[in-house]
């Protein structure tokens, strides 16, 4: 009870200081009353206050411990070293503001590459509870995982690496035969023709069972969801459409619920618009921003078939459900349908993870990797200023012994140092987080759109209080070592007249351990971006097997509603290619289901005269193609002949097959003349013509056994034509408009979309190794620049230290030469053994960059050398540049100086 | 928590200036000072100085309450007299103080012979 009193009369007194004086006349008074006394039992005044004092006790002691236990004395100490702190490095500018801006570019750097993490890895996604929201996926078990890494793994790991879109035909078993999820919700991307008003448009959406947004915890902000009745085959066609589709497209019109969107040409009412702060679940994982909702409807026949997958699910855990709950129930449901369903579902089951973390799981090691890189950054950065702080330390130890030897306490001494420590740390704060923001707008200007998240990257609360904290403990972290230092100062060293005696041989070796970790953690940054670069020259020195600057890629899906045979399609494509043959600047022109770099399938197919394992089929990488194609691709001949125009519905159907094909799948000999068909029942597709490999999918793919089916012989297939590529030898992109208008003349409510060169699409699918490479590099720079500035400070301090020495050896004979040698030969050794150290350091480390590179072992050892060898170099250099002032010491002059 | 030495001087020390002041009515520092040594027949080596910081102690607790005005030798002194909630405290720990002085005079007390 009293302390509480005590307290808050201690905190009225801190608000309201007493006069100091109050203390000194009260104290005074009763010594003079002490004084009286002992004059009146006979003393002289002179002895009587003597005796006063002595009855009284230590005056300054009573004050003071009368001062500490008035109000918060310690605040007041504080705040009062912090005005000496900052009054001291006010007067020395060049220290200050070379160590605030060391720190700062540490602290900035760190900042911003956090506000990355905590945007795209801490930050839930931004959904009400999403912590409660998982995403659902099967996966075949027991078969051999997809990617090769992966031996001994866990069930889970294997499940992730194996995972596959749902059949919405399991969809329905597994909500409603377990208790665990308030909802699980099918969702899958769509690309629709938006035609009506204005110009045709391609536009992407989701298409979603009925509660899909209730899932979510989303609600419209105008109109409402769908009803489960609008779910259901047959049902009346309906749309939900976003905050900026309702803008660019409707002009924000309130009366756009009953109106009509015409999607592929079929009327859809609007019942609902989303808010613009919607973002919808498969936006995370596509550049392209999805504006439309439509109820999912799947048809009875695909609701019947076990083996059709084809949709995502997202799902809610229940009140009261986890994670394992909801697992334990979801193998349960799979396990029975495996045994209701032998054909489809025997190795099937399905699983969940939270919400997310497939999003996120790419950038993940990226990124920690960028948190490892820029820890080492702000690591040398506190290494530089401690090196600076020590040699104030230093100078000012003899200050410090002065100042304990008149009864200092040392606590006090080192009190105020961390103090100031502290303050240069939040002043570096300040100018950190100022860089951090600069950064930030900089790295996301530069970044890929395909990183998840990007918008969300800002310096919020997390991202500040992690700036401050980082501050601390680095201020922390470098004050206490010169602090430590003044607590060892002894008051003899006060007598001693020279500084350089008080610089002990300890501190020598503490800042060789400081440069020494300098050199080590430069190099393990250097070989890290050494190793992405060596990955970057390599992936681009891969070919292709195929021409990409100067052909013209341009996605034209023709809706069935307008289209409905492949017999129109081809028409359509076929006279788009006739028009676009005779326009100026057009070399080729070709079409097909998708060119290389923009997708791809596989189709089962049985070969005539081989026995394939199983049931007698093989699944080989196809695409249904135009005459023109290999000519516009510039994909040579092998063998045989290429597809004609004289092959069609009534010849016999033919086909061309890559090298690899050849190889791989018939195993040698002549392919011409053999047969493949695509289904048992199916006539059989004669291969004529073997062209060479082609990269499909990109620099980093691999090469895939390929065929090439006539497109005028080809009805069915799971994507429709739909690409059209032009070559040309002028500029591609110019001839965009020419497609776009060739397009419309032939049906002017028919969009474009994807016009884009081959080139385009590779730079983009590079850009996010680029990226990385160029942040790498960046970084490694700044290491580099941030070591070669702790370097020259160390060496020249050195030298100044050893000035008289220097004089002595000059005054026996050493030319500069030989105090040079002789200094470097020093620097040498702790050079060495930093980059030996970096060396094991990043041999140790290179194992979790292994994801990042392209065909560059993790240990590439000329990658090593050449990063242990280029620091060594600079930091030599940069060490003989500060030695030179050595060389023309004056004997005389630094002999003087003690 | 038992009471360690310090706390039981602290305690003992502020008990004293309570009593002194509920005694004499309002004193000064220095009269408390001879109070105190007076009344333990000089037997108490007080070092004066460490009366201000218990006098601070009790004057945050609300026990007494401090005003300036002359001494009787006229020189500006700062009174400290004792608060209601002060004659409370007093009278707490006065009883508090004789339960234990009592238990410690019963263990100093000469044993009874064993038989």
């Amino acid at each position: 009870m009293s302390r509480l009193r005590i307290l808050l009369a201690r905190l009225a007194e801190w608000l309201r200081p007493r006069r100091p004086e109050e203390l000194d006349d009260e104290l005074q008074t009763h010594l003079d009353h002490l004084t009286d006394d002992y004059v009146r039992r006979g003393l002289s005044r002179d002895d009587a206050r003597a005796a006063a004092r002595r009855q009284f006790g230590n005056v300054d002691q009573t004050k003071e411990a009368v001062r500490d236990r008035r109000g918060f004395a310690r605040v007041d100490d504080l705040l009062r070293d912090v005005r000496y702190a900052s009054r001291l490095l006010m007067k020395s500018r060049a220290f200050t503001l070379t160590a605030v801006l060391t720190l700062a570019l540490g602290i900035g750097v760190n900042t911003a590459i956090f506000s990355f993490v905590n945007a795209v890895l801490l930050r839930p996604l931004p959904y009400p509870d999403a912590d409660r929201l998982v995403s659902l996926f099967e996966a075949r078990v027991g078969a051999a995982p997809a990617s090769e890494s992966t031996h001994g793994s866990s069930i889970a790991h294997d499940a992730e690496a194996n995972r596959i879109t749902v059949a919405p035909a399991n969809l329905g078993d597994y909500a409603r035969l377990t208790t665990q999820f308030s909802g699980l919700a099918g969702v899958s991307l769509v690309g629709r023709n938006l035609t009506g008003a204005g110009t045709p448009e391609r536009l992407l959406g989701e298409s979603v069972t009925w509660n899909y947004f209730s899932v979510l915890g989303v609600a419209p902000a105008l109109g409402r969801l769908f009803d489960p009745a609008e779910d259901r085959e047959g049902a009346p066609p309906v749309a939900i459409i976003s905050d900026g589709l309702w803008r660019s497209r409707f002009g924000a019109d309130d009366r756009i619920l009953g109106g009509t969107l015409l999607l592929d040409n079929t009327p859809y009412h609007i019942v609902g618009v989303m808010p613009a702060a919607f973002t919808p679940a498969m936006q995370f994982n596509s550049t392209d921003v999805i504006t439309f909702w439509t109820p999912a409807a799947f048809p009875a026949d695909l609701l019947a078939q076990h083996g059709d997958h084809e949709i995502n699910v997202v799902g809610r855990l229940a009140p009261g459900a986890t994670g394992a709950s909801a697992q334990a129930a979801l193998t349960r449901v799979s396990e029975d349908l495996a045994r209701q369903f032998p054909q489809s579902n025997s190795t099937l089951r399905a699983f969940i993870s939270p919400l997310g973390d497939d999003v996120v799981s790419k950038v993940r090691t990226s990124l920690l990797i960028l948190i490892g890189t820029v820890s080492a950054i702000l690591l040398i950065a506190c290494v530089n200023v401690a090196n600076l702080l020590l040699v104030r330390a230093v100078a000012r130890r003899r200050e410090m012994a002065v100042r304990v030897a008149l009864g200092a306490a040392r606590s006090r001494v080192m009190t105020e140092l961390v103090t100031e420590s502290l303050v240069l740390a939040g002043v570096a704060c300040a100018v950190g987080v100022a860089l951090a923001e600069l950064t930030r707008r900089l790295l996301v200007a530069a970044a890929p759109a395909s990183i998840p998240r990007l918008t969300d990257v800002t310096l919020d609360w997390r991202v500040l209080a992690f700036a401050a904290l980082v501050s601390l403990v680095t201020g922390l972290g470098f004050g206490l070592l010169p602090a430590w230092q003044a607590g060892r100062a002894r008051p003899v060293d006060a007598l001693r007249s020279s500084e350089r005696v008080v610089a002990g041989t300890w501190v020598m070796k503490w800042r060789n351990g400081l440069m020494v970790l300098e050199i080590a953690l430069s190099t393990i940054l250097l070989t890290g971006a050494g190793l992405m670069l060596k990955s970057l020259v390599l992936l681009n020195g891969v070919e292709l097997g195929f021409e990409s600057d100067r052909v013209l890629t341009a996605n034209i899906n023709l809706p069935v509603t307008r289209y409905p045979t492949a017999d129109d399609r081809l028409r359509f494509f076929d006279a788009l290619a006739a028009r676009l043959a005779s326009q100026p600047g057009v070399d080729d022109v070709a079409f097909a289901n998708r060119f290389p770099l923009r997708g791809g399938w596989e189709t089962g197919i049985g070969v005539d005269g081989l026995n394939l394992p199983g049931d007698g089929s093989i699944d080989v990488a196809s695409q249904a193609v135009s005459p023109g194609y290999f000519r516009t691709l510039g994909i040579p001949l092998v063998r045989g002949r290429l597809l004609t125009p004289a092959d069609v519905k009534t010849t016999e159907p033919v086909a061309v097959v890559s090298d690899e094909f050849s190889r791989k799948v018939l195993a040698g000999g002549d392919p011409i003349g053999r047969r493949f068909r695509r289904a048992p029942t199916a006539p059989w597709i004669t291969i004529v013509g073997v062209v060479h490999d082609v990269r499909r999918d990109g620099r980093d793919s691999a090469i895939t056994p390929q065929i090439f089916l006539a497109a005028a012989q080809t009805n069915l297939y799971p994507v429709r034509i739909a690409d059209l590529a032009v070559r040309t030898s002028a500029d591609p992109r110019a001839l965009g408009a020419t497609i776009r208008s060739a397009v419309l003349e032939i049906d002017p409510n028919q969009p474009i979309t994807a016009v884009r060169t081959l080139a385009e699409i590779l730079s983009a699918r590079a850009a996010e190794r680029r990226f990385e490479t160029l942040l790498f590099a960046l970084f490694a720079a700044l290491a580099i620049v941030l070591a070669v500035v702790g370097i020259f400070g160390v060496v020249s301090y050195a030298v100044s230290q050893r000035t008289p020495e220097i004089g002595v050896r000059m005054a026996l004979g050493a030319d500069g030469g030989r105090i040079l040698r002789w200094l470097l030969g020093r620097t040498a050794v702790v050079v060495a053994a930093g980059a030996i150290a970096g060396v094991a350091a990043s041999t140790a480390l290179s194992r979790f960059v292994t994801a990042l590179l392209f065909q560059v072992q993790p240990r590439d050892g000329a990658v090593y050398a050449m990063a242990a060898l280029l620091l060594s170099t600079v930091a030599l250099a940069t060490a003989a540049l500060a030695a030179r002032a050595a060389t023309r010491v004056n004997p005389t002059s630094a002999l003087r100086t003690d | 928590m038992p009471p360690d030495k310090t706390d039981v001087l602290q305690g003992t020390l502020a008990l004293m200036i309570l009593k002194t002041l509920q005694t004499l009515g309002p004193q000064h520092g220095y009269g408390i000072a001879r109070r105190i040594e007076q009344m333990s027949g000089d037997q108490l080596a007080l070092n004066q100085g460490t009366l201000y910081p218990a006098l601070v102690r009790l004057e945050q607790a609300g026990w007494i309450r401090a005003r300036w005005g002359a001494s009787d030798n006229n020189r500006r002194a700062k009174f400290y007299s004792l608060t209601p909630r002060g004659a409370r405290q007093l009278a707490a720990e006065a009883r508090r103080w004789e339960t234990v002085a009592g238990i410690v005079e019963r263990f100093l007390a000469p044993s009874e012979p064993r038989s």
